[in-house]
């Protein structure tokens, strides 16, 4: 390694359950070089500075939605997070903000996984369709309807970046109502009926206050603000009991 | 005995540790301004219907210096809960298309901004006529 | 030891894994699955492939067509009768995707698209916009929360099979978050954790993708087949390897050289047209084009970058708007992890490791020669790939096994019973000391880093794209050499709660198992073929004496035994693979003489 090899000093937020009872900032000098991600940057510390620091990866591509942690405070994905940027200052990795820290920069997602689960996160079909038909038809058009909002990584940069669920950990959220706006959109789903509860309930569109940093932060341009939002309008005209006339038959906006 | 112990951390103070919360914090108070302002005028309406000497009263108080530094503030409160409002209104439509394309939010909300400014021009041109 | 009970254990949550579990809860909904991740699902390495499904679904095409592009795309390797059941029911797969609600790329009038890939005769490949893994992964993910059978055990990690009484009959498990051992009886286990690309330096895959089920199968008796066939995908990001699909390729962009020249004319895939031409230039298979990027590097004529020899993906032609409609993924790694706009300049790309061919030994219903164990997707060898895969062939071959593997596990568990318990316990006891051993070791002097780091420059340089009977043997002999400093490995970690330096050490463990297949299966096939090829005298292929699949066995410390199977041949005759304008003329011969046959 060359005399002028740039160091950065990445502070970590440590968490050992079995060691600590809160959390304590360790400081470490990590070598890199201008194309380094935050997760090299994290794996260089773990590979040859300290085998203990525990910390969620894999695909590196921004894809699997694992590496989502707080750096400089702000909700990001480290492997697209690039050490360049916050040189020759010292940056900040924490655990990902509103969640229960598990170790180090890991926290428990039980409580998202249990939400995913609860919204029907499934095709509920408008109309049956045998495999020997084949495909269901659906235009670019009506693709265009609701791709958007199937593009979630599940990365949970959104939670982190929601002070109502930090407040109120009941909230659905913003990736589970994005998600449940997806299957809505669906030309080939039956859309509002299987899913009202959830919308129309307290902790479903109705907590959500619109700070609206869940769709800056969100990676993949899901903009879970307005898949929200949108059915706050849906919401209301179906608590007055009118949705139903506007509504193609058994079909969702 | 699970080695499990996970650690949750504390709320207090998170609007103060982002800027973009910092900002929404000040969006969410510019309302109470709007609000006052909005009984202020309630009041000059009720002092309307009590004749011509109880809403020349109201008028005068206006003028107080308090009153003067009070509307003011309210005038830029009201104008930045005006911007982000527009801001944040696109969020609350079903994605809208026209001749195929997907128009963009921004352009709601050039549109939304376009017509306060309109509208208060009206109203002013208005009230200075009269 | 906390024991569960189930009847289906499914290790991998991936695309496969997800399939087969949906597959057993559809055809006995009374068996209890557990299906077993060491991730969350939705993190599974299907994840990021990119480039589509292949399915014969135009009118013009054949399942004919597809058969032989596979069978001269795996340079004879493939068992045919397994090929042949794969390309008649890959349709029918991609339509239940469809009913599921994944989100397949659409013409204008409804129907899904399909696009043109390496190797393949007619545009056969279904595609969700450049993101076809996620899209399918996500899908299946969702659909199986629909079956109240499916059990999942998440980020549980598997460390042994139990064998019993000749048959598989369970699986132990360390809980992540805890680091508590959970035996998990089962009357039947598919494994479908994914391939072992991370034995290699550079390349593609996430740092899940350790070869575990494969090296626990392995340890078991089950033989390894074909682990010499690596498929180098020749269009990668410099130094972190991530993956450039295919389908940039297919949507036409060029492979060019330093001199701005289109290279692989030369090497038997032209002539060049300016439009794509399946099968030619830069759609032909991918091992063709990863040997034309080693030979253009010896001739000098790939460009220096920062991190080694590149060539140029030129996709300026297609313009930025098909670039952010068709390739939006594509764009953004471009644009964001190496700041190259893709619609202004070419991006810098090289070859690197992106799949295992080869895999557990598994019949054409996926059975493993060990009763009860089946095995599915890229862990998994059922014979359909060969010696070289063709892109977009495995995401449908996870849904077309996944199926298989299920209804077949579902068969055999509810054909048995768990014999004897208490002897399954005391080898989950085993099972557990053997891996707390590993944590708890006291004296160790090696680091787990950089066993792994010497592993993987290793095997970069001994099973390469082009390899050395030297080279290989240097490769065997350190990979034996780590394997004895693994034991001596030293933790910095010693805790129970999210030890993940732990569960590397073991990943380690499976990776060098799997590297030692690897090579000594390389060493021991004298002769080239397809992504197999030599320079020490066996440059040609030689069907008299390796038209055989080799098969792996492990052999405890020693160097695995390596032995060979024939090869199932029913309708394709081993003959030349050709591609481009030479491709075109022998098939117009062989039409030629089949019609002087008819005549």
């Amino acid at each position: 390694m060359a005399d002028t090899e740039k160091i950065i000093e990445i502070e970590v937020l440590r968490y050992r359950p079995e060691q600590e009872q809160e959390p304590v900032l360790q400081t470490y000098r990590v070598p890199f070089t201008d194309d380094m991600s935050v997760l090299q940057g994290l794996q260089y510390i773990k590979d040859y500075l300290d085998g203990t620091v525990s910390f969620r990866w894999s695909c590196r591509m921004a894809i699997c939605g694992s590496c989502g942690m707080m750096i400089d405070g702000k909700p990001k994905l480290s492997c697209k997070t690039f050490l360049r940027e916050y040189y020759p200052g010292k940056l900040r990795v924490e655990a990902l903000a509103h969640f229960p820290i598990e170790r180090d920069l890991v926290v428990g997602i039980e409580d998202f996984i249990g939400k995913l689960e609860s919204i029907k996160p499934y095709i509920i079909p408008r109309e049956p369709r045998a495999l020997e038909q084949g495909e269901y038809l659906q235009t670019p058009a009506q693709r265009d309807q609701y791709e958007q909002y199937s593009s979630c990584i599940n990365c949970l940069l959104c939670y982190a970046a929601c002070p109502q669920y930090g407040l109120n950990p009941g909230f659905t959220g913003p990736a589970a109502l994005a998600l449940l706006h997806r299957y809505n959109a669906d030309s080939r789903d039956q859309g509002w009926e299987a899913r009202r509860e959830v919308v129309n309930s307290e902790e479903g569109v109705w907590r959500c206050m619109l700070v609206g940093y869940c769709s800056e932060v969100c990676p993949k341009g899901v903009d879970p603000a307005h898949a929200i939002n949108q059915n706050k309008v849906n919401s209301t005209l179906d608590y007055f009991g009118v949705l139903k006339f506007l509504l193609p038959k058994g079909a969702a906006k | 005995m699970s080695a499990r112990k996970p650690y949750v951390r504390p709320m207090d103070g998170w609007w103060r540790r982002n800027p973009f919360f910092m900002r929404y914090m000040v969006r969410e108070a510019s309302a109470v301004f709007l609000a006052i302002y909005a009984v202020i005028l309630l009041a000059g309406v009720f002092r309307l219907s009590q004749g011509a000497a109880a809403y020349e009263a109201w008028l005068a108080a206006l003028t107080n210096p308090l009153a003067i530094v009070f509307h003011g503030i309210a005038l830029l409160a009201v104008a930045y809960h005006a911007y982000t409002w527009w801001k944040v209104m696109p969020k609350t439509l079903p994605m809208l298309h026209l001749a195929g394309r997907r128009i963009p939010e921004i352009a709601l909300s050039a549109g939304g901004w376009a017509a306060t400014l309109a509208a208060s021009l009206v109203v002013y041109v208005l009230v200075r006529g009269v | 030891m906390q024991t569960v009970k189930a009847d289906v254990v499914i290790v991998g949550a991936g695309g496969a894994g997800l399939r087969a579990a949906i597959a057993v809860a559809q055809a006995d909904p009374t068996l209890n699955v557990a299906l077993i991740s060491k991730v969350y699902p939705m993190r599974s390495h299907t994840v990021a492939a990119e480039g589509g499904a292949a399915a014969v679904t135009r009118a013009d095409d054949h399942l004919d067509h597809h058969f032989n592009d596979t069978v001269h795309g795996g340079d004879w390797l493939c068992e045919q009768d397994v090929v042949e059941y794969f390309v008649a029911h890959a349709h029918e797969e991609m339509v239940q995707m469809e009913h599921w609600g994944c989100p397949w790329s659409r013409k204008e009038d409804g129907h899904a698209n399909v696009r043109a890939f390496g190797g393949m005769k007619i545009e056969r490949t279904w595609f969700a916009a450049d993101k076809t893994g996620f899209h399918m992964l996500h899908t299946l993910f969702q659909t199986s929360i629909k079956y109240p059978s499916i059990k999942r055990f998440d980020e549980h990690f598997c460390v042994e099979l139990v064998v019993e009484d000749g048959r598989i009959q369970g699986a132990v498990v360390i809980e992540i978050a805890t680091g508590e051992f959970r035996l998990i009886q089962a009357k039947a286990v598919i494994i479908a954790t994914g391939g072992a690309g991370r034995v290699f330096r550079e390349n593609t895959n996430g740092g899940i993708v350790t070869g575990d089920g494969m090296a626990l199968a392995y340890r078991h008796g089950v033989p390894l087949r074909d682990m010499e066939f690596m498929q180098y995908h020749p269009t990668c990001m410099p130094r972190t390897g991530l993956l450039f699909t295919e389908a940039c390729r297919g949507e036409g962009g060029f492979l060019l050289n330093k001199d701005g020249y289109r290279y692989l004319q030369d090497y038997g895939l032209g002539p060049p047209d300016p439009s794509p031409r399946n099968k030619a230039m830069e759609l032909g298979p991918r091992d063709r084009l990863s040997q034309a990027f080693w030979h253009e590097q010896q001739k000098g004529r790939t460009i220096d970058g920062p991190f080694g020899s590149v060539v140029n993906l030129d996709l300026r032609h297609l313009g930025e708007a098909k670039l952010r409609e068709r390739l939006p993924q594509i764009y953004e790694l471009a644009e964001e992890f190496m700041g190259v706009d893709p619609a202004h300049t070419p991006i810098p790309v090289l070859p690197a490791v992106h799949y295992t061919m080869g895999g557990i030994l598994a019949d054409g219903k996926t059975a493993s020669p060990l009763p009860g164990l089946y095995s599915v997707g890229e862990c998994s060898s059922v014979g359909i790939h060969g010696a070289n895969r063709l892109g977009s062939n495995s995401l449908t071959e996870l849904c077309v096994f996944g199926k298989v593997a299920g209804i077949e596990a579902a068969k055999f568990a509810k054909s048995v019973a768990i014999s004897n318990p208490a002897a399954i316990e005391k080898q989950a006891e085993a099972a557990q000391a053997r891996a707390l051993g590993i944590v708890n070791k006291s004296g160790g002097t090696e680091r787990v880093a950089v066993l792994r780091t010497e592993m993987a420059k290793s095997m970069e340089s001994g099973c390469g794209i082009y390899r050395l009977g030297a080279t290989m043997q240097a490769t065997c002999d350190k990979i034996d050499e780590l394997r004895q400093r693994y034991k001596n490995l030293k933790l910095d970690d010693r805790s129970k709660a999210w030890n993940t330096e732990w569960l590397l050490a073991i990943e380690l463990g499976y990776l060098l198992e799997v590297a030692q297949a690897i090579v000594y299966s390389a060493i021991n096939r004298k002769e080239s073929r397809g992504s197999h090829q030599r320079l020490d005298g066996y440059e040609q292929r030689d069907d008299a004496n390796y038209l055989k699949h080799s098969l792996a066995y492990y052999a405890g410390d020693g160097a695995p035994r390596i032995e060979y199977g024939d090869v199932k041949i029913t309708k394709s005759k081993p003959g030349t693979r050709a591609y481009g304008a030479a491709g075109e003329k022998a098939e117009q011969e062989e039409r030629e003489s089949e019609g002087a046959g008819n005549g």
